[in-house]
């Protein structure tokens, strides 16, 4: 499942569902929002590049680590502290693949996937700076 | 011919987002943003720098490809095109 939605996901259904012959490892990354002073955190995308964005992310992340199973769930919307931003679930043969491309997959979102996110907070709002300030994901003509 | 130009995050806040205009023919890319976001000297500024370039950090695409800013300003808008304009992305 490769989502951009609003709606919070069932990760054991997740870890359940990817289980599969083959499978030896299973390896969950659950970004959350973190209790930084902030009342909420509101997320945006362009919804259209990013889902594709997750798509390619996904295959080639598949096709370089050997992964059997990718979930890749981005939420959009109003966030409250402790919610779950993003959710990624990824099955493979053996733990070292599987951790490599969960950690491949979580810095290739960050590094170039548009959304953003904006923390809501008692003295006034901030957009969070990017980590790439030149988006190298988006960053270069394709 | 119709064009939809699309701010995000605090562009989008500044400038607003699914803006449809009709440019003449032969428009440049850049002339068309700069033509929008004078409409809102913060936004304006958000984007250009005192040179009128564009930022280092700000972000193109058209159609959903990335376009090199020095090439905004060479590239003709066609019929359809939307435009995306935003900062650096933040997710995950």
């Amino acid at each position: 499942m490769i989502a951009i939605q609003t709606e919070d996901v069932d990760i054991g259904k997740l870890i359940n569902d990817a289980k599969q012959r083959g499978i030896g490892a299973i390896v969950v990354f659950d970004g959350i929002v973190r209790d930084d002073d902030i009342k909420e955190m509101e997320l945006e995308a362009y919804q259209q590049v990013a889902a594709k964005e997750l798509e390619r992310i996904s295959a080639n992340a598949a096709k370089k680590f050997n992964l059997l199973s990718v979930d890749i769930i981005h939420r959009i919307g109003r966030l409250k502290v402790g919610d779950n931003i993003l959710i990624i679930v990824v099955g493979a043969g053996h733990r070292k693949e599987a951790y490599e491309g969960s950690r491949y997959i979580i810095e290739t979102i960050k590094a170039g996937v548009p959304i953003w996110k904006k923390e809501l907070r008692e003295n006034g709002d901030r957009w969070v700076p990017g980590e790439h300030q030149h988006g190298s994901g988006t960053g270069k003509p394709r | 011919m119709k064009v939809k130009i699309r701010f995000f995050a605090q562009f989008r806040e500044l400038l607003g987002t699914d803006i449809v205009v009709e440019p003449s023919s032969g428009t440049l890319v850049s002339s068309l943003i700069k033509e929008i976001t004078q409409k809102n000297k913060k936004g304006y500024d958000a984007i250009f720098d005192e040179t009128g370039k564009f930022r280092e950090f700000v972000i193109l695409m058209r159609n959903g490809k990335r376009l090199d800013n020095s090439d905004a300003n060479k590239t003709k808008i066609l019929d359809g095109d939307e435009i995306a304009i935003f900062p650096p992305v933040a997710g995950g």
